[in-house]
């Protein structure tokens, strides 16, 4: 915008306030704040989740014949049709620039509530800093399952957490073993962040309670320059599954590496993160046909869920990509959250959190596979099923649990 | 682990090392001859990366045959960088070290802020070429093609910068330039030139790594990061200004990398790195092959 632009714009404002005779009628704007990371390693997640910040603000802000919370009419009727508006802050995938951040938007920028932020070691100060200034954070896309027991009152969670995706993996597992597939031994490859930290430490409990062998657990250090040492102590293990933990960056060279290695794991079960990220695919997906990653969405649900076709339509047109795990649950995340405030009918936190308490929209009314939204004591949504997809010629199909699958597993990917 | 489990952790570490050097040589190389440390190092071996991604993009040739223009671009874009930011940096009346740090590192910034404005932060990668994915099975011990041309170049890259400083008339110039940049010009060498050039050839030197690890590892505007971090610690290993140490340090460094983290956890290999530095700086504080 340069000079002559702000003087127009100016100029415009106050003949607009003139006319309107600075009606106090006007409903005011409700600002959310979200924390992503808009530069460095995973900045393309913080792009992304702004596409599908907006796709839910054109939910939220004008009348759509869908059935979501606040699609009917434009704005928050509870606030007498006020507009919704994002203000998108930059953490850097570094924990203390995100409580730094959360500490302006709430201080300055005066947001009502916060949601966030990929990454699970920066929604860990993120939420210490909303419950410090009695602001709600809905973690939109952490999985870490630390989280929602930090015995905080502000925090929310309507997804599914690590331990939630990693029982379903290994229900997974319990059904291939009844029908008499050989699964002994597991590999566990985890980054050595709070992700993949807690990842892997679900996975190995339930694999002790369920008499998995994990012949290796590799703790590797995150955007590594080189995995080979790594990928040749999971080629010696050669166990039956290797289940990665990774982010995208990660997630291609560990791929990459197998592949120069001449590793082919008999079967690879992921913990979502990188390995439900397009790049990913397009990178290096035709070296990993038949992987399965646990996910909280699948595209294929519009057969069962009208509206998830129409929501990935307005993503696509503003993203040119398909609604991916990430994606949904950050526009589910921000419509609930706006459901909240406009059940609250007032931006004090306190009202907010009491209402998001309240919440209990059916799963019908979500894009997700959810059987419904409604918030423990400890903010967890316990009723936010995932589901097992595998990535079969070009595209995933959901294959587990039985009720949202389409097709049978293939199982084991390289037989 | 069995004999081969080990070989292969000892060619992959020589592999890596033999990139890792090849970094770390342009950045030896431009400290050596006027002690400016360029911090914008690591986004130069992105630039590359993105410059070998998009000529493939564009014009469908293979990686292996877009090198040398990546390479000829960098030259420019180090002679391009000299001339018109660090002259200027190095014109500084006061604290012209900080002034040098505080220019490279902003350029480094600037560079990636661009980069992700224009290219967007998405991971691309380089889908087909004559080597993606093809791999050298030695007696079990697996040496993939994109890696072993890495190497390959790595060591011609020395042999020649070899012949180019010790035998040709622009190498003496940058030897008498860098042990006296005012007495040169009485000789009628121009400082700025040779300057120039130095920084083109460094630049081009992580060109060359730049377009060959665009083959094998993932591109986005933050991918040079670790191994600039890796170069400066090469670079300091190996003994500043000193090239060949950075040969050296760079091997090193490679193989530390791969058996700590085989004997470590993996997560920690970084402290085997770091470890190694340590104990040669207290041993030889000038590094391995420092002359200063």
């Amino acid at each position: 915008m340069n000079r002559r632009e702000i003087i127009l714009g100016g100029a415009s404002a106050v003949a607009v306030l003139g006319a309107t005779g600075l009606s106090a009628q006007q409903p005011a704007e409700v600002l959310i704040g979200a924390v992503y990371q808009m530069s460095g390693a995973s900045a393309q997640v913080g792009v992304d989740a702004q596409h599908a910040f907006d796709t839910a603000l054109d939910i939220i802000n004008n009348a759509h014949d869908i059935d979501l919370p606040l699609a009917k009419n434009a704005g928050l009727a509870g606030l007498g049709g006020a507009k919704v508006r994002v203000i998108v802050a930059d953490h850097q995938g570094d924990p203390q620039k995100g409580r730094a951040e959360a500490e302006r938007l709430i201080t300055r920028e005066k947001v009502a509530a916060l949601i966030g932020s990929y990454q699970s070691a920066v929604a860990v100060t993120i939420s210490q800093t909303a419950e410090r200034y009695q602001v709600p954070f809905l973690s939109a896309d952490n999985s870490s399952p630390s989280l929602h027991r930090q015995g905080l009152k502000f925090y929310f969670r309507a997804a599914a957490h690590d331990e939630m995706f990693s029982k379903a993996m290994f229900d997974f597992f319990d059904g291939l073993r009844q029908k008499g597939h050989k699964i002994e031994t597991l590999a566990l490859f985890h980054e050595d962040t709070i992700f993949g930290t807690d990842s892997a430490n679900a996975q190995q409990k339930l694999a002790d309670e369920r008499g998995y062998k994990i012949v290796t657990n590799i703790k590797y250090r995150a955007n590594s320059p080189s995995l080979t040492a790594e990928v040749q102590q999971l080629k010696t293990a050669d166990a039956d599954v290797l289940m990665p933990s990774s982010y995208t960056t990660d997630g291609i060279l560990l791929v990459k590496t197998m592949g120069e290695l001449g590793y082919r794991p008999k079967a690879m079960v992921a913990q979502d993160a990188g390995f439900s990220e397009k790049a990913l695919y397009d990178a290096v997906g035709d070296k990993i046909e038949g992987v399965i990653s646990r996910a909280s969405f699948s595209l294929d649900l519009a057969a069962k869920r009208p509206s998830v076709g129409k929501i990935n339509e307005m993503f696509k047109a503003r993203s040119g990509k398909d609604l991916n795990d990430l994606t949904s649950r950050e526009f589910m995340g921000l419509l609930i959250l706006a459901d909240g405030i406009d059940r609250a009918k007032s931006t004090d936190g306190e009202k907010i959190r009491e209402a998001l308490t309240a919440t209990d929209i059916p799963g019908e009314r979500t894009i997700m596979p959810w059987k419904r939204v409604k918030f423990g004591p400890d903010g967890q949504n316990l009723d936010a099923d995932p589901v097992l997809l595998q990535w079969t010629g070009g595209k995933f199909v959901t294959i587990f649990p039985q009720s949202a699958a389409i097709a049978e597993a293939k199982w084991p990917m390289n037989a | 682990m069995t004999l081969q489990g080990l070989a292969q952790i000892l060619a992959s570490g020589l592999l890596m090392g033999l990139i890792y050097a090849l970094i770390a040589a342009g950045l030896s190389l431009i400290f050596g001859l006027m002690d400016v440390v360029n911090f914008a190092h690591g986004e130069f071996l992105m630039l590359a990366m993105y410059a070998t991604f998009g000529i493939v993009a564009a014009t469908a040739l293979d990686p292996v045959l877009a090198a040398p223009l990546v390479v000829g671009a960098m030259f420019v874009l180090g002679a391009f960088v000299y001339l018109a930011v660090i002259r200027h940096a190095m014109r500084a009346k006061a604290n012209i070290g900080m002034v040098q740090v505080f220019a490279t590192f902003g350029l480094g910034i600037t560079i990636r802020g661009l980069a992700q404005h224009l290219f967007t932060p998405d991971y691309r990668s380089i889908q087909t070429s004559w080597l993606s994915g093809r791999t050298l099975d030695v007696a079990g011990v697996f040496l993939p093609l994109p890696q072993l041309l890495g190497g390959a170049l790595s060591c011609l890259s020395f042999v020649a910068l070899y012949f180019v400083i010790r035998r040709t008339d622009f190498g003496r110039a940058l030897e008498a330039t860098r042990e006296d940049a005012g007495a040169v010009a009485l000789v009628g060498i121009d400082k700025n030139r040779v300057f120039a050039l130095g920084w083109g050839l460094g630049a081009a030197l992580v060109g060359i790594a730049g377009s060959v690890m665009a083959i094998f590892y993932y591109i986005h505007p933050d991918v040079g990061a670790p191994f600039a971090l890796i170069a400066y610690v090469t670079v300091a290993l190996g003994g500043f200004g000193s090239i060949f140490g950075a040969l050296a340090a760079g091997l090193l460094v490679g193989l530390v990398e791969a058996v700590s983290a085989t004997i470590l956890e993996p997560s920690m290999k970084a402290i085997g790195i770091y470890a190694v530095y340590l104990v040669v700086v207290f041993m030889r504080p000038r590094g391995l092959f420092g002359n200063l």
